[in-house]
């Protein structure tokens, strides 16, 4: 049975969906929906219908672009059948630089160096002691303090007298802190890590995070022995701090009052003065610790 | 010029965190301004565009003191409070009538620009048609030759692209294609100058056709927009290219050791180290082991058994 002269007719009734007369074929970027045309326009008809000219220029274009489009693969969805993009070859800028590389917390670097991988776990939890879904964690979790209980047995070997409440909202306390303290830590850490990052960046060498702590350290010792020369008195007259440590290494030597060699004793008192009327041409301020000291500060 | 939000409550720290920079990023929004004197026309096309691009755009209804070829430091400061990356200024004055500038930032920091006056533009509201919703994705075509020559052209293809092309996703629903913005350029004038550009906006109706793929008629939307170009400011180059670089995460994967022969079959190789074939351990075949002479075999096992007498008897 010759079924191609009815299905010649069925198509006679639709219009086609080909389209002649591309001399130069269109170029696609599917993962912008957009084709790009070279032909070059037709300027006769530019000029006597715009708008319809641009109308069926653009009718043919898009029919070409949906033939391209529906010939891509497809997977069906609960939004309805959804063809699968490239990736676009248009390049676009973007509106922000890329993000820079967190330093890593303590925890992720031994993950790291341990091989554990985080999975995901499911928010809700089967509660057996009530028989309902609870958050794993958060308000109304199931890993409460547990100073909700009706009812706490006394642990073996505890004080009998304790008041088991009491203990609990305590160590819930005490585990808040040390999360905090932890959190505080890992963020001095990340602080040290950018700046090093900086410094050995700059010298070409790689970073030391074991030497980062005792970086910190020293800064903030410094910082102290800055701060307590910064009073009226540049430290001399201040009360002492009860259980202050000494500042290590700081030795004051006295030269004797009357010496026989009387040069040594111009030779200072001459310092002394060209430091602070200044040598001719010498400036009075030192330009370089002056830049660093103002660096340091912003 | 802004002052540092430090976040007080969980609501503004999550705002703070969708503003910062990531590897993929959020859709580009846009602000839409007027400067200090406009017309019918530029209010017209500024009230279509803004309806285009919602619901990622913000609309300035007052009127600004702007002039971004002068001085851009306004454009930081509203790219700053509105998190906005996109601009569309629009102005009138005798000198350049019904002008439209497009410009971008990166990084809050004015990448590039570009001014266009409209000769003519039909806005939404005169045509009679039904519009497509809110927020949909368009297509694109750009007919012409000019679209890969002129600076002028290549800016703004890549500004409308820009600003109209929505997120960048790895599927679309074939339903949801609702409309297709189309640029045409126009020819060159005798002068040797870029012509005119041709904006339309069409509806996209699918019709059948007897076969799979349906016949596309298009139905106007608006708006549409005939324009010149006018100054523009191009991107520096080192922060043109900085702006281009695609995250590692992002970069499509190679995969390696996997190819498809002739047939058709996928085919996989395995790289083996170096292998010392005397040493291989195979399946063990007891039968096959040496053996040694039977007196010695006893021998041996008559030691063993010696062996355990000998504890026994020190026992």
């Amino acid at each position: 049975m010759d079924v191609s002269g009815v299905l010649e007719a069925h198509k006679q009734k639709f219009k086609s969906v080909s389209v002649e007369g591309k001399v130069i074929p269109l170029e696609y970027d599917l993962g912008l929906l957009t084709a790009y045309d070279q032909n070059p326009i037709d300027e006769a008809l530019l000029k006597k219908n715009k708008d319809e000219y641009l109308q069926s220029l653009s009718r043919d274009n898009a029919q070409l672009l949906f033939n391209e489009i529906f010939q891509l693969p497809t997977i069906s969805d609960d939004n309805g059948v959804m063809a699968m993009l490239p990736t676009p070859t248009t390049l676009l800028p973007r509106e922000k630089p890329l993000p820079k590389p967190k330093p890593e917390t303590r925890w992720e670097k031994f993950a790291k160096a341990k091989g554990i991988v985080n999975r995901k776990k499911e928010r809700m939890v089967f509660d057996d002691n009530t028989g309902e879904y609870k958050p794993r964690w958060g308000y109304k979790g199931i890993n409460d303090d547990g100073s909700k209980d009706w009812i706490i047995e006394v642990p073996a070997g505890s004080n009998p007298m304790e008041d088991q409440y009491e203990a609990r909202r305590d160590a819930k306390k005490e585990r808040i802190d040390k999360n905090d303290k932890r959190r505080q830590r890992n963020m001095e850490e990340a602080a040290v890590a950018s700046k090093m990052d900086q410094k050995t960046v700059n010298k070409g060498e790689r970073p030391n995070m074991d030497n980062a702590r005792s970086m910190k350290r020293k800064e903030i010792e410094n910082q102290i022995l800055i701060s307590k020369s910064s009073t009226a008195s540049v430290g001399k007259f201040d009360e002492a701090i009860k259980g202050d440590l000494k500042p290590k290494g700081i030795k004051r030597k006295f030269e004797p009052n009357v010496t026989a060699d009387l040069s040594k004793e111009k030779a200072g008192n001459m310092s002394i003065l060209d430091r602070v009327v200044g040598k001719n041409g010498e400036d009075l301020v030192n330009v370089r610790k002056a830049i660093k000291a103002t660096k340091s500060r912003k | 010029m802004l002052r540092t939000i430090t976040p007080r409550n969980a609501r503004v720290k999550r705002v703070m965190k969708n503003r910062e920079a990531k590897t993929e990023e959020n859709i580009k929004t846009a602000i839409f301004i007027r400067g200090s004197q406009t017309s019918q026309i530029v209010n017209d096309a500024l009230a279509d565009l803004y309806m285009l691009k919602k619901p990622h755009a913000v609309n300035f209804t007052k009127k600004n003191q702007i002039h971004p070829f002068e001085d851009h430091s306004n454009l930081q400061f509203f790219s700053q409070k509105n998190d906005a990356s996109l601009f569309v200024i629009g102005t009138h004055s005798k000198k350049r009538p019904n002008t439209l500038t497009f410009a971008r930032m990166f990084d809050h920091q004015l990448l590039d620009m570009m001014e266009v006056s409209i000769e003519k533009g039909t806005p939404m509201k005169d045509f009679k048609t039904p519009k497509s919703a809110i927020g949909m994705k368009p297509c694109f075509m750009f007919n012409g030759d000019m679209w890969d020559q002129n600076p002028n052209y290549i800016m703004f293809k890549s500004m409308i692209l820009d600003f109209y092309h929505g997120q960048t996703v790895d599927k679309v629903a074939l339903a949801g294609l609702e409309y297709v913005i189309s640029v045409t350029s126009g020819p060159m004038t005798s002068e040797g100058k870029p012509g005119k550009i041709y904006l339309r906006t069409y509806t996209i109706v699918l019709k059948r056709s007897g076969v799979k793929l349906p016949r596309i008629e298009l139905v106007e939307m608006g708006p549409s927009m005939d324009m010149t170009f006018g100054r523009m400011t191009e991107a520096k180059i080192d922060v043109w290219k900085q702006s281009l670089r695609v995250p590692k995460e992002l970069k499509p994967k190679k995969k390696k050791n996997i190819t498809k022969d002739v047939m058709g079959d996928t085919v996989g190789r395995i790289h083996m180290g170096r292998q010392d074939f005397d040493k291989i351990q195979t399946r063990k075949m007891k039968g096959l082991k040496k053996r040694a002479a039977p007196t010695e075999e006893s021998g041996e096992s008559g030691d063993k058994k010696q062996r355990v007498d000998e504890n026994d008897d020190e026992e």
